[in-house]
């Protein structure tokens, strides 16, 4: 539970005194529909075993929806949030404390992994459940049962909005955190023959990618005891001073380290964009292609590309 | 200019600039910007290098800030304006700071001069503890 309500709190965040404001709004609601409810609170209290069985008994018809019903202990906290929940329902304060409430169980949702289908589904068996009601309440006066109804509705798109924004900024935080991982599987250090590694890297170059790339290739360097290392820069579309300088920082820390950087696919727009600045790229050992950059590397390490007529053989110089 | 750049056409952009991957969006709407003004090749590279620099003095020397990217158009020719503006302390010696290599930062000390480079027009107003707006524009060739 410690981590459910961490994450209901990292929401919270997220609905502040404006918020819940802006969303009373966003669904007109107004003082008359306070007034409807209130009319139909005691009926709905009397039937609240009822409403709850129709929003978890369309759920248990769903294997999807196992997540929820395997655990036990958050099986029955679903359950009195929900009575809670309908008991604030016809509560008439529609404020953060009930913002709150309505967080809590979207978090618990998100912690089981409810399909928001599924969710939306089981929601919609409760309104009906409680509909159904407020109609046979007033028998032969249609149009009151509807008008409390489109009011009580109000509410049920209120709850809505709420717990949908809990399971997206759930959902976001789950693909940032893939992207993280991305960026860490997206600069690759290859070794491709002894004393050898290349590192392409793709797509943006941010100085938080830097930092790890830098990380990345020092470790590699001593990992594999590297003497040259490739680092083709194809696709990278921009470079500014500070991530230009923080590569040739690192060039020369591997150089430190006893390994000679080679830059190849360097952007002739980049480069025009780096002597534009004003960066010094003349330590930079920098080679058009990655073929290039390989050739140049076997002629670092001592070995000697020679085309014969049936493959390209390498084989040492001396 | 400012003033001039507020003539600008449809096609205006903010962008908040609050942690390093705005930096990178920035320069990515830039970019596009760029395309849809009628700019292309090497030029779009400039500026997008150009907008990185203004937008990580945002985030190092400021905190916080914004970007505002435009379309222009002046006597029938089309280009790009980027406006760059924070409320952090401001710069006390704006000539300095635009020296090569001047830097409170230890870095490179590139960036204002270098967006200066790398853009048509360039201007730069501050007052100490009001902040910082970077005015700068690339038109089509
Ligand atoms: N937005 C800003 N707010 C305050 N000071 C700034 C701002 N932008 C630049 N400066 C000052 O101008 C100096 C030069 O900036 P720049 O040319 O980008 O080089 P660098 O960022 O490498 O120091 C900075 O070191 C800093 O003192
Ligand atoms: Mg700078």
């Amino acid at each position: 539970m410690a981590d459910d309500y961490a994450r209901a709190e990292r929401h919270l965040r997220d609905v502040a005194e404006y918020d819940v404001e802006r969303r009373r709004r966003y669904v007109d609601l107004q003082p008359i529909d306070i007034a409807q409810i209130g009319e139909l609170r005691e009926a709905i209290l009397n039937h609240l075993d009822a409403h709850v069985e129709a929003f978890f008994g369309y759920l248990a018809q769903y294997p999807e929806a196992s997540g929820l019903f395997s655990r036990r202990n958050l099986l029955e906290d679903a359950r009195r949030l929900k009575r809670e929940h309908l008991i604030a329902m016809v509560g008439g304060e529609y404020g953060r404390p009930y913002v709150e409430q309505r967080v809590a169980l979207g978090a618990l949702y998100s912690k089981v992994r409810l399909d928001i289908r599924l969710f939306l589904g089981a929601f919609q068996a409760l309104s009906r459940s409680i509909v159904n009601q407020i109609m046979a309440l007033s028998p032969g006066d249609g149009p009151k049962g509807f008008q409390r109804s489109e009011s009580l509705m109000k509410i049920v798109f209120f709850d809505i909005g709420i717990i949908m924004d809990v399971l997206i900024a759930d959902r976001e935080q789950t693909i940032t955190l893939q992207q993280e991982a991305i960026r860490e599987l997206s600069t690759p250090t290859l070794q491709v023959r002894d004393r050898l590694l290349i590192m392409p890297i793709i797509g943006v170059l941010d100085t938080h990618r830097a930092r790890q790339l830098t990380e990345g290739l020092l470790n590699a360097i001593r990992a594999n005891r590297a003497k040259v290392v490739v680092m083709d820069v194809t696709g990278v579309a921009t470079v500014d001073s500070k991530v230009a300088n923080h590569l040739l920082q690192t060039i020369a820390a591997a150089g430190l380290m006893g390994a000679e950087v080679i830059v190849t696919g360097l952007s002739a727009e980049v480069a025009q964009s780096l002597v534009t600045l004003g960066v010094d790229l003349t330590k930079l050992n920098a080679v058009g292609d990655l073929q290039g950059g390989l050739e140049e590397a076997e002629r670092l390490l001592g070995y000697e590309v020679v085309k014969t007529r049936v493959q390209v053989a390498r084989r040492p110089l001396d | 200019m400012v003033d001039e750049a507020r003539e600008g056409l449809e096609g205006e952009l903010l962008v908040p600039i609050e942690r390093d991957p705005d930096v990178v969006t920035a320069r990515q709407k830039g970019r596009e910007m760029a395309v849809e003004a009628g700019l292309s090749g090497s030029d779009l590279t400039l500026i997008a290098t150009a907008i990185s620099e203004v937008a990580r003095n945002i985030l190092v020397y400021a905190g916080h800030g914004e970007i505002i990217l435009r379309q222009l158009e002046r006597n029938g020719r089309r280009g790009v304006c980027v406006i760059a503006r924070d409320e952090g302390p401001g710069i006390q010696d704006i000539p300095l700071a635009m020296q090569d290599g001047y830097s409170t930062g230890r870095s490179l000390g590139l960036g204002l001069p270098g967006a200066k480079r790398l853009m048509d027009d360039f201007e730069i107003v501050s007052e100490v503890g009001k902040g910082v707006t970077v005015t700068m524009m690339k038109w089509r060739r």
